[in-house]
């Protein structure tokens, strides 16, 4: 077995990103994960750990708009991003139109998977006007859900896919 | 009655705590941030099954963030936990059982160096030869796993001769069936946080029977039930592997003896470990049928893998053998259910307490022997199913509420369909197949009694709240429940605020699990509903100088049927109850109607009621990689009422999901499987179409209705599709997942002349 002690203190590094719309700065350490500077030191609790190894989604955030797993990026990484997490989506309160669409589907049951969910859904709904289902199944086939078997969550994010054309349609 | 609100139950609501898990503001456990909590780390055993001769700690004690390892020896009260038998350590003491067992636990000021120090630990083992195999477990001189020997229980079920009836019988058909160990992949990795609040012991926990932990952990440290309060976290997902202590026993002992918060969090690979996992099963099937397709007689004899401790073990061996025969009338049966322990990881209840397992055995046998007599597989189905009046393997009469029937015919056109569709495609290497599954599964806990109590109070101002030891894992019951009290009271859901799952504030519920929270607690909230509803009615009565027979519910008032300008506000009868000294509270309770099973003939009532469901599914079969594509599953659910129909869609679709991923791809492999990078479940590529319908055949002693679903969804689906994969190959798989491999080779087997 390895010796943890025999490792290198690691260097700390400054950085500093967008984060929801806001300005943040502050000193890493270079082998943290961008998923535990969110969570433990900046205390946003929207990201979630499933397995710490990439394969879930469940940590899912938006790194200059691609939907990234915050597990796997280290968080020097994220100096002079932008970076968008399940948090900066609702106007306070109010829930955006994929969260609706997520609410009134009943797209969330026990609730873990969904930030991730969210923020996959919202990378391909930025990139892609009028997606159809089998690009949202494959936007969303990275992260895993136990609860619901996905359809729901389709459902949703068409629906939302939907609304945004109306809602483009509408402006032009 | 007429005070029914619309919109309430059968409608589209929003379901309790989504909101909340939309905006990333749910408190898992993980979540919950408490300065000064310590991390802890379990250091876990490598070994299958050997003797502690020594724990050398004195390493870790040097790390100067490490502030105390924890052994068997600081348990101050009773060191072994388990919800139906008390044999597993929370710490191991003697010996260690199984890969995975907890011989000591570190409290740290960092995560690092908890993990630090867990590794500078040396535990000194002597190996004791292990036992892989349940089989090899119960054979006499086998080494003993538990001192009082390695089976963990038998179930036999026995009815009329079934040796005279094969000799009868036109048709029999034999096979052996297996299943591998299941993970359950819930998404969230366990955790829990402990902490103490005066003298009281508080944790937060990802659970699914907080009642329960509250007794195993006060029994674990020596402390009266009412010193230790268990609120759960918000829960993501459990499946039956968050029935039993996860963290709870770990970060109970560290905040209790360090007086300091405690916090626990497993990683992937540590809930991979030492969870609970779905119980393998090797299943012997004979039965025999006469050549109009009626059953004569099963043998059915089952032997199952426990693992290292008792779990939901028992529960698991009682299931299997009663629901043996699947949703059919078998006059002569013998059923022979046998777990034992091993030092493979410990099996408990995963979704559906090994139906799933056994319906996948019965359902290959009805094709089977459908083939056998030249006869479709809807047929021999339709020939069978119980109806009112059948006796079950129990020898229980069914006296309402049974929807197989009708789940059979609600799939039969799209059955025909898909039959004609298949035999339309026809495409080289790629076969179609169409497959139906059939199950029964009964509600609550098997021939015991498994009560649910519930609260309603009515506040002053004219409020009402739900009190319930239900947890919501995910599923959906705090809202099914606060719809229940919403139409007992005239209100709609969203005026009925729920304090759900803290041991402090609610009473039990028992645990969520066996399908029983809609049926069980649903009908405890209606009982106290019922009771608030006499108050207030008696009361308005009275102040409205009214006829009590004439007045109704409407909106948080009662009002005169005919006059709705003659009413009296909920919180001016509150007010007035509370003036006159009357309790605001009210409790209700319900209990299923069951009888204790005979210890020889499995003969009685385990179970109030049953739900049914019938699936087809159709799949593609690439015969040149063995790869199965499921395309499209139709689920009919008999749920008695569907209090909430879009919930029961979700507990439909994601059944299906897990019951695809347990046809074709799920299988942990103990010593090897890891994490979610080796064992593989379904994503949003692998769903088919799916479905659903709702069946309502409703049972009288349900709330309005109602039955359940959360298992049932699950149970037909992996029978539907290897009966599809038959069909698509002409060859049957007996072995569960049908990967790559085994569909290859029976792809390669079909084409041998």
């Amino acid at each position: 077995m390895p010796n943890d002690r025999d490792r290198e203190i690691p260097e700390s590094v400054t950085i500093s990103f967008e984060l929801n719309g806001k300005l943040v700065g502050l000193q890493v350490n270079a082998a943290e994960t961008a998923l535990s500077v969110l969570r433990d030191r900046l205390g946003l609790k929207g990201p979630k750990e499933g397995c710490g190894i990439g394969e879930c989604g469940a940590c899912t955030v938006l790194v200059d708009g691609l939907a990234v797993d915050a597990c796997l990026l280290f968080a020097p990484q994220l100096d002079g991003r932008t970076v968008e997490t399940v948090e900066g989506l609702a106007d306070r309160e109010t829930l955006n139109p994929l969260q609706q669409a997520f609410l009134s589907h009943d797209a969330v049951q026990c609730g873990y998977c969904t930030p991730g969910m969210l923020m996959s859904a919202k990378a391909l709904l930025q990139g892609e006007a009028a997606p159809g289902r089998k690009a949202i199944v494959e936007a969303l086939s990275g992260n895993l859900c136990r609860c619901t078997g996905y359809l729901q969550i389709i459902e949703a994010v068409e629906a939302a896919a939907a609304q945004e054309c109306t809602g483009r349609d509408a402006k032009e | 009655m007429g005070d029914r609100p619309a919109g309430v139950i059968g409608e589209k609501v929003e379901r309790i705590g989504s909101r909340e898990r939309l905006l990333g503001k749910a408190s898992f456990a993980a979540d919950i941030d408490l300065p000064e909590a310590v991390h802890l780390v379990a250091v876990r055993s490598e070994r299958p099954h050997a003797r502690i001769v020594g724990i050398d700690v004195s390493r870790a004690q040097h790390i100067s963030e490490c502030l105390r390892v924890f052994t068997a020896e600081d348990v101050p009260g009773r060191n072994r936990v388990g919800i139906i038998r008390k044999d597993q350590p929370l710490l191991a003491d003697d010996k260690v059982r199984c890969i995975g067992d907890p011989v000591a636990l570190v409290a740290a000021e960092t995560l690092e160096a908890a993990r630090e120090a867990a590794a500078a630990i040396r535990v000194e083992y002597e190996d004791i030869s292990a036992l892989f195999d349940p089989e090899e477990a119960l054979r006499p001189g086998a080494p003993l796993v538990h001192a009082d020997g390695n089976l963990l229980g038998r179930r036999t079920v026995k009815r009329g001769n079934p040796e005279a009836a094969f000799k009868h019988a036109d048709v029999v058909v034999e096979r052996v069936y297996t299943t591998a160990h299941l993970e359950h992949a819930y998404l969230e990795p366990d955790a829990g946080l402990g902490y103490m609040d005066g003298s009281t012991l508080v944790i937060h926990a990802s659970t699914q029977n907080p009642h329960y932990d509250q007794k195993d952990v006060a029994e674990l440290l020596g402390l009266d039930e009412g010193s230790v309060r268990i609120i759960q976290a918000a829960t993501g997902g459990g499946f039956g592997s968050k029935l039993d202590l996860n963290v709870q026993g770990f970060v109970g002992l560290a905040a209790y003896l360090l007086n300091r918060p405690a916090r626990m969090v497993y990683t992937r690979e540590e809930a991979f470990l030492c969870t609970p996992k779905r119980h393998p099963l090797t299943i012997a099937y004979k039965s025999a049928a006469n050549r109009d397709g009626r059953l004569l007689a099963a043998d059915i004899r089952v032997v199952g893998d426990t693992g290292a401790y008792a779990s939901y073990g028992p529960a698991v061996l009682n299931r299997v053998a009663l629901h043996a025969t699947g949703p059919y009338e078998l006059p002569n049966l013998f059923v022979e259910s046998v777990l034992a322990y091993t030092n493979n990881p410990t099996a408990g209840a995963m979704r559906g307490f090994g139906v799933p397992q056994i319906a996948f055995a019965h359902e290959s046998q009805m094709d089977l022997l459908a083939a056998a007599l030249g006869m479709s597989p809807l047929e021999i189905r339709l020939r069978n199913c119980y109806r009112i009046g059948s006796l079950t393997a129990s020898g229980q009469e069914l006296t309402g509420s049974v929807g197989i029937r009708a789940t059979l015919d609600a799939v039969a056109p799209q059955y025909a369909a898909a039959v004609r569709e298949r035999n339309g495609t026809v495409s080289g290497h790629i076969r179609r197949g169409v497959g139906i599954g059939s199950m029964m599964y009964g509600i609550g806990n098997t021939g015991q009694q498994n009560p649910a109590t519930a609260h309603l109070e009515l506040t002053l101002d004219g409020g009402v709240v739900l009190y319930s030891g239900a947890a919501d894992v995910g599923q959906g019951s705090s809202t099914v429940l606060a719809q229940i009290a919403a139409a007992e009271l005239g209100l709609q859901p969203e005026a009925i605020r729920t304090v759900i799952a803290d041991t402090l504030l609610t009473t039990s519920a028992g645990a969520t699990s066996a399908s029983r929270q809609t049926y069980i607690s649903g009908n405890a909230v209606l009982d106290a509903a019922r009771k608030l509803k006499e108050v207030l009615l008696t009361e308005a009565a009275d102040m409205l100088k009214f006829d009590r027979a004439k007045v109704i519910l409407e909106h948080g008032s009662v009002r005169a049927v005919r006059d709705a300008d003659r009413s009296v506000s909920f919180a001016e009868i509150a007010r007035r109850c509370h003036k006159l000294g009357m309790p605001l509270k009210w409790q209700g309770f319900f209990d299923p109607d069951t009888t204790p099973l005979d210890l020889e003939t499995g003969q009685g009532v385990p179970y109030a009621t049953y739900a049914f469901a019938t699936h087809v599914a159709e799949v593609s079969v690439d015969t040149l990689t063995g790869e199965v594509r499921c395309l499209r599953v139709v689920a009919a659910h008999d749920v008695g009422k569907a209090v909430n129909p879009q919930g029961v869609h979700g507990q439909i679709c994601g059944g299906v999901a897990m019951g695809i991923g347990f046809a074709l791809m799920e299988e942990f492999v103990p010593g090897q499987t890891e994490s979610l990078k080796d064992y593989h479940i379904p994503s949003a590529a692998d769903m088919p179409e799916v479905i659903p319908i709702i069946v309502e055949d409703p049972e009288p002693t349900g709330p309005f209705g109602a039955k359940g679903v959360g298992e049932p969804a699950l149970v037909p689906t992996a029978p539907a599709i290897l009966n599809a994969i038959a069909d698509a190959l002409g060859v049957r798989i007996y072995d569960l997942p049908a990967g790559l491999e085994r569909v290859l080779q029976a792809a390669l087997s079909a084409r041998k002349p």
